[in-house]
């Protein structure tokens, strides 16, 4: 098992899905960091020195993601509402925000679209 | 005294039984003509606690249930069954009187001699090749009783040329043959390579082969940059190196057993000043973090001067081989600290070999640089491609020009385009590469062409002639080129491996027949057949078509 940014992973994870299971790290953000430590593409957790190892929690830990990133994104849609913007009102109101119809299908603004928003 | 019964018991037990009990369903059924159970039907039990599970509409079959009672396969063993490699078939025929390749007639002579049959391969030039990752498991060797493989016109000519380079020897400056082989899809550039392999080999040769260039440019193993010397920063792959290291040194492991350390050398660990060469290259096989200088160290030891009268310090000719050479060719899949692509000539194993290709390194004791590229799964690599064909092209001007020449003396005694002789135009337009070939035709059309209007004249004859200037492909200038390709391929030799003749495709279906994978005589109507299905003898296709379909 690997300590990585307060997670342990197991040594035959890839490093990619390692990486891609924090919030606010995708594909794209991954690939910049592994290209960064050098790491190749199908490389597992185990495979990894000590150095990269280090390096890269210290990377992660200077990036916002999980809690802060996810709080992050309520504060900004919470400042529209405070604001009294369009989006901020419709945040709060559960409807769409970029000006799709309302008429029939609204469930995934619905389900998304609130003031404290999960994430 | 209490009694011993209460008194509102004793009341109830006066009133009569029957009027104060409610009335059971059977008592009822005295007064109805409907039967109990109808009237009163049982209640139905409901599922309790969680609802059913909606059981879809799919038909469900006992014999498509999977058995997940096998174990699941270990870590590396699917891989390991899809690069096996088998070199046997119990099942064919022992073919009597096969011939091997040896040490004896493995010259350039000797090989040209054996033109259109098909050798063997003796136990240790197999050992040698297999640690090298010579045989493939898309080749056929599976099929046969033990390896051999035909020897062709390419093969006759790759054994003189390490005939040349071994006279060279001696002669002042080594020579070092550098070249491309390319061709269609299954026509036998890794076999010739394995070829070039087993015949260096046995010529007392180092042999170094890349075994699969895609292995090392799509970022399946692990990097590293380093600096170089003049300032570059190029990747190094640790763990491949040592793989290629733990290659080389199971291959020659007789010669370099022979062979110690000449030079001083920074490592990172001490290692004793004599060592012989094989245990210094299993030293880098073994640790990938030592594996980087070792390599180095290896080939500044191999490419030195040889001193043959100092013991341990002969140094002998060396064959670098690489298949799929389109893969070190382009931009690799690794990427650099700001995730963009790192060129595979950047790759520290594929920049050695690049240069050895162009003759930046030198090769002092003189060898041969092979490489083969891949037709199945190709990337695209549109600059080698070019260069390959320009390079096909070349050396086929001359007798084009010379074509055009005798042409226009002719014209001078012609009466009519009837009188011109376009038999070796004719010829030429089957041999030549196409877009030689194209421009061949559209000179013959118009030289035809010129009488159309009724009178001959052999100055519109000479004008066609004139205006004839065949030119070699050209690069498209709307398209980027890759200058680090085109630099390298400029002074190889491109060779196209071409289908087999006639004489050679009958000289391999006797083998087969032999072997008993063949069924029937091999006539002349047969060789013919197979050859034309084979695409003009594509030899892959000539062995699907003859061995391997069943009908």
């Amino acid at each position: 098992m690997v300590f990585i940014f307060g997670v342990n992973f197991p040594e035959s994870q890839l490093v990619s899905r390692s990486l891609q299971s924090f919030y606010g790290i995708g594909p794209s953000v991954c690939t910049k960091l592994m290209a960064r430590f050098h790491i190749h593409q199908t490389a597992k957790i185990g495979a990894l020195g000590d150095r990269q190892i280090n390096d890269m929690a210290a990377e992660l830990s200077t990036m916002t993601l999980e809690n802060d990133l996810r709080r992050q994104l309520v504060e900004n849609i919470k400042r529209l509402r405070d604001m009294g913007t369009y989006r901020g009102r419709r945040h709060a109101m559960s409807l769409p925000v970029r000006g799709q119809n309302t008429r029939s299908q609204v469930m995934t603004a619905r389900k998304l679209n609130r003031v404290d928003r999960r994430g | 005294m209490s009694s011993s019964i209460c008194l509102r018991c004793l009341k109830r037990s006066l009133v009569p039984i029957e009027a104060s009990l409610p009335p059971t369903a059977a008592q009822r059924a005295a007064f109805s003509t409907s039967p109990s159970l109808s009237a009163n039907p049982p209640k139905k039990k409901g599922a309790v606690g969680k609802p059913v599970v909606r059981a879809g509409k799919t038909l469900k079959l006992a014999k498509n249930k999977r058995a997940s009672t096998v174990r699941p396969p270990a870590p590396g063993e699917r891989k390991a069954l899809r690069k096996r490699v088998v070199l046997s078939n119990t099942n064919a025929l022992e073919v009597p009187g096969l011939q091997d390749l040896t040490t004896d007639n493995v010259d350039g002579g000797a090989v040209k001699g054996m033109r259109g049959t098909v050798v063997g391969l003796g136990n240790d030039t197999v050992d040698a090749l297999r640690a090298l990752e010579a045989f493939k498991p898309t080749q056929g060797w599976s099929l046969f009783r033990r390896p051999a493989s035909l020897v062709r016109r390419e093969t006759a000519e790759l054994a003189e040329l390490l005939q040349a380079v071994k006279e060279s020897d001696g002669q002042g400056q080594q020579q070092v043959e550098r070249r491309v082989v390319f061709g269609e899809k299954l026509s036998g550039k890794s076999v010739l390579l394995l070829q070039g392999m087993a015949m260096a080999y046995l010529q007392g040769w180092l042999v170094v082969h890349y075994p699969d260039a895609k292995d090392i440019t799509i970022a399946h193993t692990s990097y590293r940059p380093v600096q170089t010397a003049d300032g570059d920063t190029i990747y190094i792959q640790p763990h491949y190196t040592a793989q290629l290291l733990g290659n080389i040194a199971k291959a020659n492991h007789g010669l370099l057993s022979g062979m110690r350390l000449g030079k001083q050398h920074q490592l990172p660990v001490p290692v004793q000043a004599n060592i012989s060469l094989a245990r210094f290259a299993e030293l880098g096989a073994n640790d990938a973090e030592l594996a980087w200088p070792v390599w180095q160290a290896l080939w500044s030891e191999l490419t030195a001067p040889s001193q043959p009268e100092t013991e341990g310090l002969q140094r002998p000719p060396i064959f670098v081989g690489l298949d799929g050479v389109d893969y070190i060719m382009r931009d690799s899949a690794y990427l650099d600290g700001e995730a963009r692509p790192v060129h595979a000539h950047d790759l520290a194993l594929i920049r050695d070999f690049t240069n050895f290709l162009s003759g930046k390194t030198e090769l002092p004791n003189g060898g041969m640089v092979l490489a083969a590229t891949s037709a199945s799964n190709r990337p695209s690599a549109p600059t080698l491609e070019h260069c390959l064909s320009r390079g096909h092209a070349e050396p086929q001007l001359p007798s084009l020009l010379a074509a055009r020449d005798r042409l226009r003396e002719q014209c001078t005694t012609a009466q009519s385009t009837a009188d011109l002789d376009l038999s070796d135009i004719d010829q030429l337009l089957i041999t030549l590469p196409t877009p030689l070939a194209d421009q061949l035709r559209v000179f013959r059309r118009k030289l035809l062409a010129s009488q159309g209007r009724g009178i001959f004249s052999s100055e519109t004859i000479q004008q066609v002639c004139d205006a004839f200037q065949p030119e070699l492909p050209r690069w498209d200038p709307y398209l980027a080129i890759d200058q680090r390709v085109a630099d390298v391929m400029g002074r190889v030799t491109a060779r196209k491996v071409q289908g087999l003749s006639k004489e050679e495709a009958r000289g391999v279906m006797e083998y087969y027949a032999r072997s008993g994978m063949l069924r029937g005589a091999v006539t002349e109507g047969l060789v013919g057949e197979k050859w034309t299905l084979a695409g003009e003898g594509i030899i892959g296709e000539l062995e699907k078509g003859a061995v391997r379909a069943r009908f």
